[in-house]
């Protein structure tokens, strides 16, 4: 629950219109668009000579993102029995040959955005919430594992541009999608449990996240980098991709993250985490309707209590109220629904992610 | 010397395949970020960097009246981040990197001689630069981005500030029998770097008049005319892609 | 943070109008470094330099430690610098100031990339002992100049210094102490000296050691460091006033002369030391009589 950094500076009437325009039914956003529309944004992948998989991400309102993906080889650390762990039983059971178990360590992401220090709680948080998706998403961490005594370590580097002017979630998130998407390996040459060697030809290299078929029309998204969507609550209705007016009179505000699930039985999307975010709206002041405003005719509280009771008591439109309290239960799974069911907001983002992925 | 001097001898070719006196391909981009007051984005070869300025806008302020640099001038901030997958191996850089830091403090002092600070009293202007990628004559690509994103932002300068790096290659031309001590070669890659003696400069308009000078290699004193004379023939080459940059971006 | 005085207009006047007329505030030459003091302490290894009013010490140490993995033939060899609030009330101990930072990146760059130090010679058993040398500058008194004087203390120091001699059987090294062995002088490959020229006047007037108050009103400044040999180790101009090429070509000629002078004085200092420390030798030393 970390708050959403930048603060905008809007008085209780601005307040009061946006939260009233988005609680309409449908709402209407500042900038037109509807509630699951996502903001334009110019990206590119494969961008830089010296990483093994890059991305940059520009969106409309300016901010602009750059990650890196980084692979070297690791010396593994003695484990007693390294193939039998019961932790990790989900799918190297069957084979006995070859499946290596990734370990949590092998990942390291690390966020910079100007104007905080590393160990701000903003850069901290996001980078917890982006690793603990990356991990919880399948078989990443055993795709590194090279064999028993090396693997690779894969480091993230999120690197924001410019200030963070919005709440820079789904905007690391996606550059981090894409850079992993086009992050490639190169081909190992030696066997077994020799001092890996690789093939010095980078066209023989392996990509992290193998593109499994394309001729299936929902395949090709298909065991991908998970996405980490920020979602925001107004009323019934439910916002994707909020801007940071939109944030500011937001009554809940969730970051999701989910993958394309592996079952090919089922082609839904598969929900990975789920965070709320505290939304800066709770710490703006409200606003004073003209009955507790003695300059209007009305009668002043005496005590601050008082004039918590008495607004309590009264639910006057056009008056801004900061939100309290948490999220409602119902409301938790419709967004859920919203973003995993098939033809859901994930699977459209994902589908648009890889085509940004085709056409580089 | 590792560096494999015998074929440059012979065909007078370096590892890359350029000649003495080329330049690696400048590719540049300005206004890339439209959050920023201005932008650039530069390639010199392999090397990368971002730049973006913010300003002149009014200062942070920290402590006693330290916003607005001296009195009745603007403050002039660089910050400089070398990302961790910029190099050949991941390596994060701290902030308080004395290296990091040396090149920070060139950067402002040469710009703060070239801007008119005089105009923005009690004002910061502020150069944030991103290096993705590192491959070689990187203070060289730090200033050149800043004065595209400088040009950008609309700040007035009197004029541009271009570089580049100048080396000086211990293979005497044999063949052709003159009485020169070494070779000098430009633009130097990461390879080069760290087997020749160099300096990067930088001139003011690609003019005769250096501004910046920065040689870290022991190098005999005769061997720096050379040096010189490449290093400004180079910047004036740079000065001209550069500008052509500027004015393909007003068309 | 404390701030460094500035400089009032009417000085400032004042400094270029003479040097306009060729006149310096303290009547020295263009190219005239101020009174130079060189004295060496009890200690070998330490150096005490005076500029003029800039007064810096330098302090060699040197123990056994172990080598860095990645260079396991070499010793260690560190600079580190102070700036005391003695010397100037700009200077704030534990927050190096941007000055502070230029000062010990020229230094590092000066001194240990250019391999004046062999470091090599400082290694006891490879990759297992080594010596790790410690060059500690306090500035104690600062009137400009500081760059120079700390690189002729720091290469004075050096140059004073004696490591505890040491025998290696295998993996044994027994390191004497000074009164087992006489300890042995380091090995130094060259001795770079750094000459700091300042400019004024839009690049015209060209100016030797400026001390604070002409570093003050100076456009631009260029380091040049150099060893008596005719190379130079390292040149830094961080911006300021643009300079013709030319003229900084002389600059690189007028160095080499000072360098010349100042490795000269250096090494006649040395010898004075040296000289007056080796009264009777260890012969004088293990006599048993007492000054009384």
């Amino acid at each position: 629950m970390a708050p959403v950094q930048a603060q905008v500076l809007l008085s209780p009437a601005e307040l009061s219109y946006l939260h009233s325009s988005l609680s309409l039914n449908p709402p209407i956003r500042p900038d037109g668009r509807s509630p699951t529309q996502f903001r334009p944004l110019v990206a590119e992948s494969d961008i830089l000579p010296g990483a093994n998989g890059s991305a940059r991400v520009c969106f409309a309102d300016g901010t602009e993102a750059i990650v890196g993906v980084k692979a070297e080889v690791e010396k593994s650390q003695w484990r007693p029995t390294p193939q039998k762990e019961s932790a990790d039983v989900e799918m190297d059971d069957e084979q006995e040959e070859e499946p290596g178990v990734g370990e949590n360590s092998w990942v390291e992401m690390s966020i910079e955005i100007p104007g905080f220090r590393d160990d701000d709680p903003l850069p901290v948080f996001l980078s917890a919430m982006l690793t603990e998706a990356l991990l919880a998403s399948g078989d990443l961490k055993d795709r590194l594992y090279i064999n028993r005594r090396f693997h690779w370590k894969l480091y993230v580097d999120i690197l924001l541009i410019s200030p963070p002017l919005a709440y820079p979630l789904p905007l690391l998130s996606l550059t981090t999608h894409l850079a992993l998407l086009s992050a490639r390996l190169p081909a190992l040459k030696s066997e077994r449990d020799e001092d890996p060697l690789f093939d010095d030809d980078w066209e023989a290299s392996t990509p992290i996240y193998p593109r499994s078929g394309r001729q299936k029309p929902y395949s090709a998204y298909l065991d991908k980098p998970p996405v980490t969507l920020l979602v925001m609550a107004v009323g019934q209705n439910i916002i994707f991709d909020p801007s940071k007016e939109e944030l500011a009179v937001a009554e809940a505000v969730m970051a999701i993250s989910c993958a394309a699930s592996q079952s090919q039985t089922a082609e839904a999307v598969r929900l990975l985490s789920i965070r709320t975010i505290d939304p800066p709206s709770r710490l703006t002041p409200p606003g004073i309707p003209n009955l507790l405003n003695s300059a209007t005719g009305g009668v002043a509280p005496v005590s601050s209590t008082d004039a918590m009771a008495q607004r309590e008591a009264m639910s006057l439109l056009g008056v801004w109220t900061p939100p309290r309290g948490g999220i409602k239960r119902n409301l938790v799974g419709r967004v859920l629904k919203m973003v995993v069911e098939k033809g859901g907001v994930a699977e459209e983002v994902l589908e648009a992610l890889e085509k940004i992925e085709v056409e580089s | 010397m590792p560096l494999d001097t015998s074929t440059y001898a012979l065909a007078l070719l370096r590892l890359d395949g350029r000649r003495w006196n080329e330049l690696r391909r400048i590719h540049a981009q300005i206004s890339t970020q439209a959050a920023a007051d201005g932008s650039s984005y530069l390639e010199m070869g392999n090397t990368q960097v971002i730049c973006t300025v913010t300003g002149p806008a009014e200062g942070r302020n920290t402590g006693a009246g330290r916003s607005g640099g001296k009195e009745g001038e603007a403050n002039l901030e660089v910050e400089i981040g070398f990302a961790g997958f910029s190099g050949v191996d991941r390596k994060r850089r701290g902030k308080g990197d004395k290296r990091t830091a040396e090149m920070a403090h060139t950067l402002s002092t040469a710009f703060s001689s070239l801007i008119l600070m005089h105009l923005y009293p009690h004002s910061t202007i502020s150069i944030h630069i991103n290096i993705l990628s590192q491959d070689g004559s990187i203070l060289a690509a730090c200033i050149n981005a800043a004065t595209l994103a400088l040009v950008d932002a609309g700040v007035p300068m009197t004029d541009y500030l271009v570089a580049c790096t100048a080396a000086s290659s211990p293979t005497t031309s044999t063949s052709a029998g003159s009485d020169d001590v070494s070779d000098p070669l430009l633009d130097l890659n990461a390879m080069e770097e760290q087997e020749l003696p160099f300096l990067t400069l930088a001139t003011v308009g690609g003019g005769e008049k250096i501004t910046v000078l920065v040689m870290e290699t022991r190098v005999r004193v005769e061997r720096i005319e050379g040096m010189l004379a490449v290093g400004i023939e180079g910047c004036k080459r740079v000065k001209d892609i550069l500008d052509g940059v500027v004015r393909g971006f007003g068309v | 943070m404390p701030r460094a005085a500035e400089i009032s207009v009417n000085e400032r006047e004042f400094i270029l109008q003479g040097l306009k007329e060729n006149i310096r505030l303290d009547g020295r030459p263009f190219d005239a470094f101020r009174s130079l003091e060189l004295n060496f302490g009890d200690e070998h290894g330490v150096a005490d330099v005076q500029l003029g009013k800039t007064r810096v010490i330098a302090r060699v140490s040197a123990e056994v430690t172990a080598p860095f993995v990645d260079r396991k033939f070499d010793g260690i060899f560190n600079i580190s610098t102070e700036f005391s609030p003695m010397a100037s009330p700009a200077f704030e101990i534990g927050r190096p100031t941007e000055a502070e930072n230029i000062l010990s990146r020229i230094l590092e760059k000066a001194i240990r990339r250019s391999g004046a130090l062999d470091t090599e010679s400082l290694c006891i058993i490879a990759g297992l002992k080594c010596f790790s040398l410690r060059a500690d500058l306090h500035v104690l008194d600062h009137d400009g100049g500081l760059i120079d004087a700390s690189c002729i203390a720091v290469i004075a120091a050096l140059q004073h210094f004696r490591r505890p001699d040491v025998a290696v059987e295998g993996e044994n090294a027994t390191i004497f102490s000074i009164r087992e062995r006489e300890p042995i002088p380091l090995s130094i490959l060259h001795h770079p000296i750094c000459v700091t020229f300042s400019y004024y006047n839009a690049g015209g007037i060209m100016l030797v050691d400026a001390n604070l108050a002409e570093e003050q009103v100076r456009e631009g400044e260029v380091v040049i460091t150099m060893n008596r040999h005719g190379e130079v180790c390292q040149i830094a101009k961080y911006g300021g006033v643009s300079v013709d090429a030319l003229a900084l070509l002389n600059c690189t000629s007028v160095a080499l002369e000072k360098v010349k002078d100042i490795t000269k004085f250096i090494q006649r200092r040395l010898e004075e030391d040296a000289k007056k420390r080796d009264v009777g030798g260890l012969i004088a030393e293990l006599s048993a009589e007492n000054a009384r």
